[in-house]
């Protein structure tokens, strides 16, 4: 038996990994579309799937066929074969048979379209981690815990850009309900000072990444909704934020203190205040619904600063040991026992989150975002700061989405606008390879569904580019730099 | 004799896996809804009739009845998914529908009862026997005659089946005098469709051995088999190619009937086709025409089969490249005239590239190829086969992992190396074998698991490359040996 978590669901798990018959997998996985043959399959692959995730997988007669419907023709197969030594005569004549050849091939093509449909975007269901949270829920063993990181499952997707703003919505007053339940005691001192317990919160916070524990300055600056809003970039920007600083009544020097630090006065009602000024300033959207987590003494995190400090943990570039290693330390950090692992991620994701925005900086300032026609294109050279941080796939992709939030602040060209991104970076200079991700098009009504994983398979098979196309995102993918070239234009010429 | 009979492999019915296109159903359990068979094709709706139905009306003497039951029992059995071929046996009335056969006076009666037993006959040899022994050989062979042609034709598939079951049924038939009656159906008048299924029939009375057809039957079809051989229709060919091909592999006084026909040049013709399902089994028949006698190869080589074999050496399909190098290995087994037909029709350069990147099974009968040759050359010819560049691709495969082959290529080389003595010219071929990277190959093989294969390996090196001075290195330039030895731009006068 093997449980895949978050991975699988949309790879055929037959096929890549030709197991025994007597092997049973259980699949939790966001990941969308879900292979065919992991839907269809009955006895190998359960796949664990919220109810109301419409999963649109087509019809099975419309993909299947009975390969024993194909007998009768191997008589007139041309591959050399020998003449059956008995044959049956089926109930057809000649023509119906020809009719029965000809529906079969019509059959086919419509089925390598209905595929086609099927395949061509990829996008992501419920989160895993809810997913999950709803099976303990179901079994009644459902803790507290298990629901505080079914938020960060969910909040996850947020940051990561990989739901649209209905579906986190609507998963997150899922959550509240559940977070009432759990936390609906009134607020004993006992149950708020105690070390051993936990209470989360529903918040309708600001969306400004780290915010609490950093300075809100930095978080303002470093946040790519706000650094977009107010093209921080540019020698405008900057005045800008002065401007809003100012209309919020923020003297700077308190702003650049650590948040903790900053006078309480100016602490209440912040979160009213700032919005107030932001719509004044074209930030309609600076605040967010989500949730928060109250432990022990002093501590209180934001789910998004859980998901910025394990993802900094997972990606660190600063190697100790095996590739798991990574992985064990980031899944540690979401043990309340652990703080020391998540208060080092803390400090890795705002080196991070500082990274990205020089990097978008540059990036616009040096018009390094080009046109290539059907797409965006921006291509980070060797040498250039902190590039190393971008070798790893989702510090690649959080880059490419602020960097595009950017850009279309950025350009007046209405077109440009519209387009995807294509961003590449350096993966392995010894080995001479580079990372490339697509990302869908900045858009209000984004639906979030991204072409790229199947784009990326054609130009690679098409140019024989040597190519590692097996991320759990398919938008991802690693080339051998000299390939980059004729991969491009092969993209290129598809998806124009 | 050097030459090798095709050993009994059974051809890969491989279908095109069409990957993309259909999708293997996994453990799929999806329940399709069982076909209503029904009697007439307007009333779709019409519930066939029940197994004891059908046994009722049968065994009854309703003729209307008895024609819808048979009818029915026919639409069950060729339908396509399953036919219920077990349950209808087990109902018993397979005599009975032998009896249908002889009613002359229900015509529609006759052929339902004519297509269900042959689709019955058409399973396993379970399912053939029991239609045999229902007393249908006799009564299928009188339908042979019958004025209603798309009787007879049905008798023919139903005698095809029963044939192709194995040797005992088809001798059965043949003793039962099939063939006169079977034969008399051939005309030019034939229409195409039947055509074909006589001709699939006739090659079934060809096939199997253990034993062989009787001869006066072979003798027979072989006629008519010319003559369809000569037909239009791709299928009729095809098939009568696969008899043809049944034939001749065997003894070579079958193999000289054959001959004697006079069918060589058309069949050297037809390896000329670009339908592979005719050039297979012409492919077939002239190999095995070619391990029969040195005068049965004379005459398959002066109908022109060496002048067709290098395009097939080169053709897309592994099989057809393994096959025609196999026919050349044994043509190269003859006589040194024809090893020297060999080289005239142009074969060493196919043969090269074959040995350097056919496929694996061809290049296997490659090898075979230049053992033979340098059994039966003469040295000329020896040296004119080195000349053409087989020694690289040849050393290269002494890293096959397949022991015989290893070992094939080195009594090769072995012999290269007494013609080499011969010529006083053995730290020439020495200096080429090691220019080929063959010697570290070579050594390489002392080590290996094989027995003979080591001990060859050692033979060839303790003999040849035992360390002593290679004291003849001046090159020879301007000397007018008989024999010029260049290979690869080197110059080596043996």
């Amino acid at each position: 038996y093997f449980v895949l978590i978050n991975c699988g669901a949309n790879v055929d798990l037959l096929e890549i990994l030709q197991p025994e018959e007597d092997t049973f997998f259980f699949v939790c996985d966001s990941h969308r579309p879900i292979n065919v043959v992991n839907v269809y399959n009955d006895t190998q692959i359960k796949l664990l799937v919220k109810q109301d995730d419409d999963l649109d997988v087509p019809a099975y007669d419309d993909i299947f066929r009975d390969e024993e419907d194909e007998e009768e023709d191997s008589e007139n197969e041309s591959d050399g074969s020998e003449p059956l030594e008995k044959r049956r005569r089926f109930e057809e004549e000649v023509i119906e048979r020809t009719m029965k050849r000809r529906q079969r091939r019509e059959w086919e093509a419509r089925r390598r379209e209905i595929l086609f449909d099927y395949e061509q975007y990829e996008y992501h269901g419920t989160s895993s981690a809810m997913v999950m949270f709803d099976l303990a829920w179901m079994m009644s063993k459902d803790l507290n815990d298990m629901l505080w990181w079914a938020i960060v499952g969910l909040t996850d997707q947020w940051v990561q850009d990989k739901i649209t703003q209905m579906k986190y919505v609507t998963d997150i007053g899922i959550l509240q309900r559940h977070v009432s339940r759990h936390n609906h005691r009134n607020e004993d001192e006992e149950n708020s000072l105690s070390i051993d317990c936990m209470r989360i919160a529903f918040e309708y916070d600001l969306r400004l990444a780290l915010y609490q524990h950093w300075s809100l300055y930095e978080s303002l600056c470093n946040t790519s909704y706000t650094s977009a809003s107010l093209k921080l970039w540019s020698v405008q920007g900057q005045k800008r934020l002065q401007e809003f600083l100012a209309d919020m009544g923020l003297p700077l020097k308190q702003v650049k203190q650590k948040f903790n630090s900053m006078d309480m006065s100016l602490k209440e009602n912040l979160r009213e205040m700032i919005e107030e000024s932001a719509n004044k300033f074209g930030m309609k959207d600076l605040r967010v619904q989500t949730f928060s987590i109250h432990f022990g003494f002093k501590n209180k995190f934001s789910a998004s600063d859980i998901v910025y400090a394990t993802t900094s943990l997972m990606e660190n570039i600063e190697k100790e040991g095996p590739e798991t290693t990574n992985f064990i330390k980031a899944l540690d950090s979401l043990s309340r026992s652990n703080l020391d692992k998540l208060h080092q991620g803390l400090d890795l994701a705002k080196k991070q989150l500082r990274a990205i925005q020089q990097t978008v900086a540059s990036c616009i300032c040096t018009n390094l975002v080009i046109s290539q026609g059907p797409f965006l294109y921006c291509s980070l050279m060797e040498g250039t700061p902190d590039v190393k941080l971008f070798s790893k796939p989702v510090s690649l992709c959080l880059l490419s989405k602020y960097l595009l939030k950017s850009f279309v602040c950025s350009t007046k060209n209405k077109r440009c606008k519209l387009l995807p991104l294509v961003m590449a970076a350096p993966r392995d200079v010894e080995q001479g390879t580079v990372i490339m991700v697509g990302i869908p098009p900045e858009t209000e009504s984004s639906d979030k569904k991204n072409f790229f994983g199947r784009a990326f398979e054609k130009a690679a098979e098409s140019t024989n580019s040597r190519t590692l196309h097996n991320h759990f995102e398919l938008s991802v993918i690693e080339l051998k730099t000299e390939d980059r070239s004729k991969f491009l234009d092969a993209l290129i010429s598809l998806l124009s | 004799s050097l030459r090798r009979q095709r050993v009994e492999v059974s051809i890969e019915l491989r279908k095109a896996k069409k990957d993309e296109q259909i999708l293997k159903r996994r453990n799929i359990s999806i329940h399709v809804k069982e076909e209503n068979p029904s009697l007439g094709q307007d009333r779709a709706y019409e519930v066939s009739p029940s197994l004891e139905e059908i046994v009722e009306a049968v065994n009854g003497d309703d003729a209307e009845l008895q024609l819808l039951a048979t009818q029915a029992t026919r639409r069950l059995l060729s339908r396509h998914k399953d036919p219920p071929i077990n349950q209808i046996i087990e109902l018993g009335i397979i005599p009975r529908m032998v009896e249908f056969l002889g009613r002359a006076d229900n015509t529609a009666l006759q052929f339902e009862a004519a297509w269900a037993l042959t689709n019955i006959a058409s399973g396993t040899s379970v399912h053939t026997r029991a239609v045999v022994e229902g007393g249908a050989i006799p009564a299928f062979i009188s339908l042979l005659s019958s004025p209603h042609m798309h009787i007879s034709e049905q008798s023919v598939w139903a005698l095809g089946n029963i044939a192709g079951d194995g040797p005992l049924y088809r001798d059965a038939l043949i003793a039962r005098d099939v063939i006169p009656p079977l034969l008399a159906l051939v005309s030019p008048a034939t229409p195409v469709g039947f055509l074909r299924n006589i001709t699939w029939t006739l090659s079934n009375l060809c096939r199997n051995k253990n034993p062989c057809p009787p001869l006066d039957a072979v003798k027979k079809i072989l006629p008519v088999l010319i003559f369809l051989v000569h037909h239009e229709d791709k299928e009729v060919v095809s098939d009568s190619c696969w008899a043809v091909s049944y034939l001749t592999d065997s003894s070579n006084d079958r193999i000289q009937i054959v001959v004697d026909t006079g069918i060589l040049p058309r069949l050297v013709e037809l390896m000329g086709s670009p339908d592979v399902n005719v050039v297979t089994p012409a492919l077939r028949a002239v190999g095995n025409v070619v391990t029969g006698t040195d005068e049965q190869t004379q005459e398959a080589i002066d109908a022109g089969v060496l002048t067709v074999l290098p395009r097939l050496l080169r053709h897309t399909k592994p099989v057809i490249q393994k096959e025609a190098a196999w026919t050349l290995s044994n043509i190269a087994a003859g006589p040194c005239q024809q090893i020297q037909q060999i080289i005239t029709c142009g074969l060493l350069p196919p043969l090269v590239e074959l040995l350097s990147k056919g496929d694996f099974k061809a290049q296997k009968e490659a090898v075979w190829v230049v053992a033979n040759f340098m059994t039966g050359g003469t040295v000329d010819q020896v040296v004119e086969l080195v000349r053409s560049g087989v020694l690289k691709p040849l050393l290269n495969l002494l890293l096959a992992k397949d022991s015989k082959t290893i070992l094939t290529i080195l009594e090769t080389i072995s012999k290269l190396f007494l013609a080499a003595e011969k010529l006083g010219e053995t730290e020439k071929l020495c200096l080429l074998v090691e220019e080929l990277d063959g010697l570290e190959k070579i050594e390489g093989l002392q080590n290996h698991e094989n027995d003979m294969v080591y001990r060859a390996a050692l033979d060839i090196i303790e003999k040849y490359f035992s360390g002593e001075e290679n004291t003849d290195l001046e090159p020879q330039t301007g000397q007018d040996g008989l024999y010029d030895f260049s290979v690869e731009k080197q110059d080596f006068n043996f």
